[in-house]
């Protein structure tokens, strides 16, 4: 396990039990430092979104306690997720867009959470929609994107308000060579301008010549490669 | 969270799902009607109620042996009583006289009976500004208790069966508002449940970018509260116009016009409007609690 003050995710012998047959996590460490990069892979079903879903409180651990920024997530009450979600940007594999809005409606979202009037969000959704690469789509409605668009859009929405942490899970999964490798150079510049991200993918390709840490979840176990 | 953006979300809302709202905010104004009908008639009963009962006088007789010097300072006594409003004496003569005068024709039914065999009495006025029927029955038998009187009348059975009518109707009308505002609400709140179903995935996203559950909520309880008030508003202009229309037809008849009937007044209406908006909100609140386990 690796250990600093500097992290901002800690897993501490976390476990994670559906039923007694279903372990998808058993006593794994992990710990993250502030502004790294890492890939956090495994086959699929073993265990990759989950670990991700707990690191913005969507599921709970069995055992053991999460650490994101110094805080135990155990310790917030409903009333302070929500704090925790703008610090953490998510991007979804099944994207989770609002189809029958704008691109513009999607990614505005949010910074209107944030209680942000639109002529207040306006100049920041545009810039980041334009550095997505979607200036021209600005208005079109997400149902009339492609796969790649789309998932450019969820990436706008997740970094908008520009969160420290981006978890992305399988961000690529539905995209093409070039598409995919155009999102990992976004998330590559992200970092570069200071967030931590966790980027979870089953796409060896993608880390295979990387000198960032990967992480691989094994047997409820996470290990590095 | 501004209120200012709860507003324009929650206008936003209303008119994406402009059908929906309409047709609850119809239904909101149905079950208020029918409140608003039980309260006009109630309180125009009450109102004639009130108004036969202080026409309502009450009769002292006297004894017909009571010494004449005895009836001025008698006359003082009940002038100097709380509550009233006028004191008439009546001889035993002028009492044959009204009598004589009721038979007209028929006088001779009276022929050799003796003019003083009436008893004298005083007619009593109550204040109309402190009148009710407890306080009636209160100076009836305070009166019944001088030793000059022999009886006392004021129509006692007839003003306690208003009352208890006149309160059993206003009862009635309570137990109605609750169960039509409860029914209001019920329907209100399952209107916004089935927007909540459709938006789900709305509100799961709104959730994963850090919403708070008032960001959320907001806008469906701001919702709620206008359908709430704008039915009831609905439902009282439609009241309106159908109380206009019944008394044109039969406000014509002298009786109905001396009765001088009213819609609801003022305050009341303002009272309606605004429990209307809060029991649908408060439904709407249960019902997101529920649902989206705040």
């Amino acid at each position: 396990m690796i250990s600093s003050d500097q992290a901002v995710i800690e897993l501490r012998k976390v476990q994670k039990k559906y039923t007694q047959d279903i372990v998808t996590l058993e006593g794994a460490d992990l710990s993250i430092q502030k502004g790294e990069f890492v890939f956090l892979t495994g086959p699929s079903g073993a265990g990759k979104s989950t670990l991700l879903r707990m690191l913005y409180k969507a599921e709970e651990p069995t055992k053991g306690s999460i650490i994101i920024d110094g805080v135990d997530l155990s310790s917030l009450s409903r009333s302070q997720i929500p704090l925790l979600r703008r610090k953490v940007g998510v991007i979804f594999q099944d994207f989770k867009l609002l189809y029958n809005k704008s691109v513009f409606e999607n990614v505005a979202l949010s910074l209107e959470v944030l209680g942000l009037k639109k002529s207040q969000l306006a100049t920041r959704v545009k810039q980041v929609i334009e550095g997505v690469g979607l200036a021209d789509k600005l208005h079109r409605k997400v149902v009339q994107l492609s796969g790649g668009e789309q998932q450019r859009v969820a990436i706008a929405r997740a970094v908008v308000n520009r969160p420290p942490i981006i978890l992305a899970d399988e961000p690529t999964g539905n995209l093409d060579r070039k598409r995919t490798m155009e999102v990992v150079a976004l998330m590559e510049e992200l970092n570069a301008r200071g967030a931590t991200i966790i980027f979870a993918t089953h796409d060896d390709a993608l880390f295979q010549n990387t000198y960032r840490r990967v992480l691989q979840l094994r047997n409820g176990k996470i290990e590095e490669v | 969270m501004p209120l200012g953006i709860i507003f324009k979300r929650a206008l936003r809302d209303i008119r994406q799902n402009l059908v929906t709202h309409v047709m609850t905010t119809i239904v909101v104004a149905l079950t208020c009607l029918v409140f608003v009908f039980f309260s006009v008639f109630s309180i125009n009963l009450q109102r004639v109620a009130d108004r036969f009962g202080k026409e309502l006088a009450i009769v002292v007789y006297l004894k017909k042996d009571l010494a004449q010097e005895k009836i001025p300072s008698l006359y003082q006594k009940i002038v100097s009583m709380d509550g009233i409003e006028n004191v008439k004496f009546v001889s035993s003569e002028e009492a044959f006289k009204r009598l004589e005068g009721y038979f007209k024709d028929e006088k001779e039914i009276l022929e050799g009976v003796d003019p003083l065999f009436l008893p004298p009495s005083f007619e009593i006025q109550i204040n109309r500004a402190v009148y009710n029927p407890g306080r009636v029955r209160s100076i009836a038998s305070t009166l019944s208790t001088w030793p000059e009187v022999q009886k006392v009348q004021y129509g006692k059975e007839w003003v306690d069966r208003l009352e208890s009518f006149s309160e059993a109707v206003r009862a009635a009308v309570m137990a109605s508002a609750v169960l039509l505002l409860v029914t209001a609400a019920f329907v209100v709140s399952n209107t916004i449940k089935l927007t909540v179903y459709a938006r789900q995935d709305e509100i799961e996203i709104m959730r994963l970018v850090g919403a708070t559950n008032g960001f959320i909520q907001g806008p469906f309880l701001l919702a709620s509260f206008f359908q709430g008030v704008s039915g009831s508003l609905a439902a009282l202009v439609v009241g309106l116009f159908c109380y206009e229309y019944v008394i044109n037809i039969i406000g014509q008849t002298g009786l109905i016009r001396s009765l001088s009937l009213q819609f609801l007044p003022l305050p009341y209406m303002a009272v309606v409007v605004l429990i209307s908006g809060i029991f649908c909100m408060a439904g709407t609140a249960m019902a997101l609690r529920r649902f989206l386990k705040l």
